[in-house]
């Protein structure tokens, strides 16, 4: 672990002694600033019973600059693009090293719980959130059970 | 491996980025050639021939592949408009063996500096001399 600043070691052993429920982050072997995240779908949201495959990086000015995320299994969600990125204050202006991992993945839990169609990053899917509400719900539903169910990618 | 290095999707991501951002004076861009392929292989590029050149004001696309082990190893790379420039094929693919930074590609290289170099070699006076094909003609 030579070079990896003590702030990370500590954060990965928490994160991997205490996982939080519906999340798990796991260090990739040849890189621990690298972590391979699954989020579950959370109750009572159009994601609910999918796993959700994230990556996570820490760059080397964390934890003074945010961890960087992106999802890699496909979700209809209206601050989330079509390649994964992610639209959430806490990934840009409003970072703060007192911020965590485990707090950035709560947050993107909660995002998935609450989406916020006045703040899009998926312009489209932000409209259609908008417009028809149910329609919209129905669809990351969809979507949820084609890519984020056991078989999908 | 070292514990520093950059994923793939990070490095591809903040490419793309400031390819949005844009290169400033405009005369070279990239950027993904489909908008939704969030595994970020295929790329497209584009470079205005520089001024007083043979290449003066043409639009030249070209399309970069970023493989599984990008940046570690170099995008392959073809040009869409025809050329005729040494290192360029007769099918427009870039040979690395005749392209010193494709040879010496390493993992800080990037897509916007690639670009920027093929753009400053068409500036070489022994290339002036080359015949160049009727303007926006395709491979």
């Amino acid at each position: 672990m030579a070079g990896l600043p003590r702030r990370i070691t500590k954060e990965t052993q928490r994160l991997l002694s205490e996982p939080v429920q519906g999340i798990s982050a796991t260090p990739d072997e040849n890189n621990l600033r690298y972590f391979h995240v699954t989020i579950n779908g959370p109750k009572d949201s159009p994601f609910e019973g999918g796993v959700f495959k994230l990556e996570l990086f820490l760059p080397e000015e964390y934890p003074m600059a945010a961890p960087k995320v992106r999802f890699n299994t496909k979700i209809y969600h209206p601050n989330i693009d079509k390649i994964g990125r992610i639209c959430l204050d806490i990934l840009k202006d409003k970072w703060s090293p007192a911020l965590q991992v485990r707090t950035v993945l709560l947050s993107i839990q909660a995002l998935l719980s609450a989406p916020n169609p006045d703040d899009p990053l998926a312009n489209d899917v932000a409209d259609n959130w908008k417009r028809n509400e149910a329609a919209a719900i129905k669809t990351a539903r969809e979507w949820t059970q084609k890519y984020a169910m056991s078989g999908g990618q | 491996m070292s514990t520093c290095e950059k994923p793939r999707t990070f490095v591809l991501l903040e490419e793309l980025d400031e390819g949005i951002k844009g290169e400033g004076d405009g005369t070279i861009s990239w950027g993904l050639c489909d908008d939704e392929d969030s595994s970020l292989t295929k790329w497209i590029g584009t470079i205005i021939g520089p001024p007083k050149t043979v290449f003066e004001g043409r639009i030249y696309q070209l399309v970069l592949h970023c493989g599984e082990k990008y940046p570690k190893v170099a995008p392959e790379v073809k040009f869409n408009t025809k050329v005729n420039l040494p290192f360029v094929s007769a099918t427009g693919h870039i040979d690395s063996r005749r392209f010193h930074y494709l040879l010496n590609w390493t993992k800080s290289c990037t897509m916007k500096s690639l670009l920027k170099e093929i753009r400053r070699l068409m500036t070489e006076r022994s290339y002036q001399k080359l015949k160049q094909p009727p303007e926006n003609m395709e491979y």
